[in-house]
């Protein structure tokens, strides 16, 4: 037979439970606006009933646990993405970068070399002419200049990148260590059974973050959780973190390490993978065609002069200084060798009005002399080259932040937090409470007068 | 269905690509290309360089057209001049083996041709912006200099160089023929025949005289055939002249196509843009806290 006592203890969970719901609504409201929060629900449970004799009677309501809400499908997806948006992004924003040393002006090697065989052609007119000899020593030189000033640009990015690999893998290793700690608490909650949802939310964000820096991979068991590279390397393994390191190169570049192994080769997403791609790949590879773009017309020009004559009627001699052999740094270090005017050898046959070496060397502006290539339609291919890898990252990026958002309204539509909803929560937990707090009232008047039954007797 | 309650960052990130979007159509049209970098069209700007580099090389055969074109004309008027000069010695010639001419009077027509002498001589060392322009490529000295050792009285001291000098991609074009050719070519050697000229007249034999006249005018004849090269080289320049501009026109209107901003088009993305930017923002404005805790009092 069930007592007054009884009814008591069961509207009195009503009350606790209400308040415990309560307090998780509280919790979703303060944290509308907090990044990374995934809302949380209570989850409410019939108490166990009691059997007295033949009847069974439930005990009330218990609030079992604080849910969560997420979708680690989601999450991982974002991750993901969040990786390929790190990458292409920084890979998009150092090509920007590059690209501006190949826009058209009167200075871009473009119109450089244009400048430079035109004048040829100028002198061919007049060869004895000392002004237009002038004038095709300072457009070698000029020409010189925009192959010095674009491959310094391209070394300072290279380096710029270089700082800031460091200055990642530093984040990098800061937030493996947050990770770490984090694994530690949540693990600490989980294995008593604890709902350890604020810390895996820090945690998620975390990775998110670590995401955007490096390509990582999420293993996740027995309530621990590992990360490594997509490669393999490994980065975060339960409560342990694998700090990386950076070692300087004999190129004055610096490598990332793990466990002592170089792993730079092995990073190939986030924002470290882009920032390598840029500094290892893209940069090198446009440093590479400026050398040969520069080495071959340096090279070309000094076969030519060395087979004419210069106004002196001596043999010439060389034009620009010789590129180092193997062509690299050949941009950089391009030069004019002569400044006498009068040592160009314009001549092909000695004499002071002869152009015909100067016809030849004009005829190098139309000659396969850069790689099967005129220099004209060499250059052209590096501007399309770099044009056309800039415009992928950049569309890349564009189509990985515009999948990006995708995925996070579909996560925010799981486990953001609606006010609208928490209000009606709010009704509904408040609404419960007062019922539970009336039946307690009422049961206390059924107790009052049990109690002054004998007085209420007439 | 559940939706995202917090439609902010979508917003956020439509008002940003629209503000792009803004940006970009505005830098096209006050630059007024639509290649601004090489992203923009990676195929484009490297056909600009292309066209930049063959606009370039035109503006530069202008150029040298008008360097050559000068000296070209000067060459062709003094070619003139020689045979202008070399008329006068043919009629002095023949006023000279006329039989009623005495002793006198042909030595004042010998006066009379060394003066024409002497002018072919100043004539073939023409120059050109301190060039010896019939000189062959030995610019720098005189051609022809007074030797009375040699039979013609004079010395060719240039050589048989030429020059040609690029106008077009695949045009090339001789801007000079030596005096060796012009002046004391065995064909017609202007200076030789002046001299026998002036011989023959000091001796006084008519008939050496008339033959005298009769080499001049040869030379005079050949100096004219081999002086049709630099009127064939102006009207080269000329007609080439023509091309050029065309050429240029043509470069600068493929630019255009290849490079330059479709203004109508743009100013109407521009419209598009600016007012999807401003929808996007009265959106925002109006999404403003509107949530069931405000109805609850």
């Amino acid at each position: 037979m069930s007592s007054l006592n009884a009814s008591l203890a069961t509207a009195l969970t009503g009350l606790i439970a209400e308040q415990g719901a309560m307090q998780v609504t509280t919790n979703n409201v303060a944290n509308v606006n907090t990044p990374g929060y995934s809302r949380e629900d209570p989850v409410l449970v019939t108490s166990d009933p009691v059997a007295i004799g033949p009847l069974t009677f439930g005990t009330g309501v218990t609030l079992q646990s604080v849910e969560s809400i997420r979708d680690p499908l989601l999450e991982s997806q974002i991750q993901q993405q969040t990786q390929s948006q790190g990458q292409f992004s920084t890979l998009a924003s150092a090509l920007q970068q590059t690209q501006a040393n190949f826009i058209s002006s009167t200075s871009d090697i473009g119109t450089a070399i244009s400048n430079f065989f035109d004048s040829i052609n100028q002198l061919s007119s007049d060869p004895p002419n000392l002004s237009l000899r002038q004038g095709v020593l300072t457009a070698a030189g000029d020409l010189a200049t925009s192959f010095n000033t674009a491959a310094n640009n391209l070394s300072q990015q290279q380096t710029s990148l270089d700082s800031s690999v460091v200055q990642t893998v530093t984040q990098i290793n800061q937030l493996t260590q947050q990770i770490a700690n984090l694994n530690q608490q949540v693990s600490n909650l989980q294995n008593v059974g604890e709902s350890a949802g604020s810390f895996v939310d820090q945690r998620q964000q975390a990775i998110d973050q670590l995401s955007g820096l490096v390509d990582v991979s999420v293993i996740s068991a027995n309530n621990s959780l590992t990360l490594t590279t997509a490669n393999g390397v490994p980065l975060v393994t339960g409560q342990q973190s694998f700090q990386l390191q950076t070692q300087i190169t004999p190129a004055g570049l610096h490598d990332v390490y793990s466990q002592g192994n170089d792993v730079t080769s092995q990073i190939t997403s986030g924002q470290l993978g882009g920032t390598l791609q840029a500094r290892d790949q893209e940069i090198p590879a446009i440093q590479g065609q400026l050398d040969t773009l520069a080495a071959g017309v340096a090279n070309a020009v000094n076969t030519v002069q060395a087979g004419g004559f210069d106004l002196n009627g001596d043999a010439g001699t060389n034009l620009f200084n010789p590129p180092p052999a193997g062509v690299t740094g050949a941009a950089a270090s391009l030069s004019v060798a002569i400044t006498d005017p009068s040592l160009i050898a314009a001549s092909s046959d000695g004499s002071a009005g002869s152009n015909g070496n100067a016809e030849a060397m004009y005829d190098l502006n139309n000659q396969a002399i850069v790689a099967g290539q005129t220099p004209t339609d060499y250059y052209s291919g590096i501007v399309f080259d770099v044009g056309n890898d800039t415009a992928n990252a950049s569309a890349e990026q564009t189509a990985s932040s515009s999948i990006l958002q995708q995925l996070n309204d579909q996560l925010a539509s799981v486990s953001g937090v609606s006010l609208d909803e928490e209000a009606a929560n709010m009704v509904r937990y408040q609404d419960a409470y007062q019922a539970s707090a009336q039946v307690i009232t009422t049961i206390n008047d059924m107790m009052y007068t049990v109690i002054n039954m004998d007085t209420l007797t007439v | 269905m559940r939706i995202d309650p917090n439609p902010y960052p979508d917003l956020l990130a439509e008002v940003a690509q629209t503000q792009q979007q803004v940006n970009t159509d505005e830098q096209e049209i006050a630059s007024g290309l639509s290649v601004n970098e090489p992203s923009d069209n990676p195929g484009a700007a490297a056909l600009l360089v292309e066209n930049a580099g063959q606009t370039s090389e035109a503006d530069q055969f202008e150029r040298s057209i008008g360097s050559i074109q000068g000296e070209i004309q000067s060459a062709d008027s003094t070619l003139d001049s020689v045979t202008t000069a070399l008329q006068q010695a043919i009629s002095l010639g023949t006023e000279g083996a006329n039989g009623t001419e005495n002793a006198a009077d042909r030595a004042a027509i010998v006066v009379q041709i060394q003066g024409i002498q002497s002018q072919l001589l100043n004539l073939a060392n023409l120059t050109y912006q301190g060039n010896y322009v019939f000189a062959g490529t030995a610019t720098q000295a005189a051609a022809y200099v007074l030797d009375p050792s040699s039979p013609s009285g004079v010395t060719y001291q240039g050589n048989t160089g030429v020059n040609r000098v690029r106008v077009g991609s695949q045009i090339t074009l001789q801007t000079n023929l030596p005096g060796s050719q012009l002046f004391s070519a065995s064909g017609g050697n202007v200076f030789q025949s002046i001299q026998d000229l002036i011989t023959s007249l000091q001796g006084g034999n008519t008939a050496s005289i008339g033959t005298a006249v009769t080499e001049v005018g040869d030379a005079s004849s050949y100096l004219s055939e081999e002086s049709v090269f630099y009127g064939n080289a102006l009207n080269q320049l000329t007609s080439q002249q023509t091309y050029l501009a065309s050429d240029t026109t043509e470069l600068a209107q493929q630019e255009t196509t290849i490079g330059g901003a479709d203004l109508p088009n743009v100013i109407s993305n521009l419209t598009t843009s600016q007012t999807s930017l401003q929808a996007t923002l009265e959106a925002i404005a109006q999404t403003e806290s509107t949530n069931l805790f405000q109805y609850l009092k």
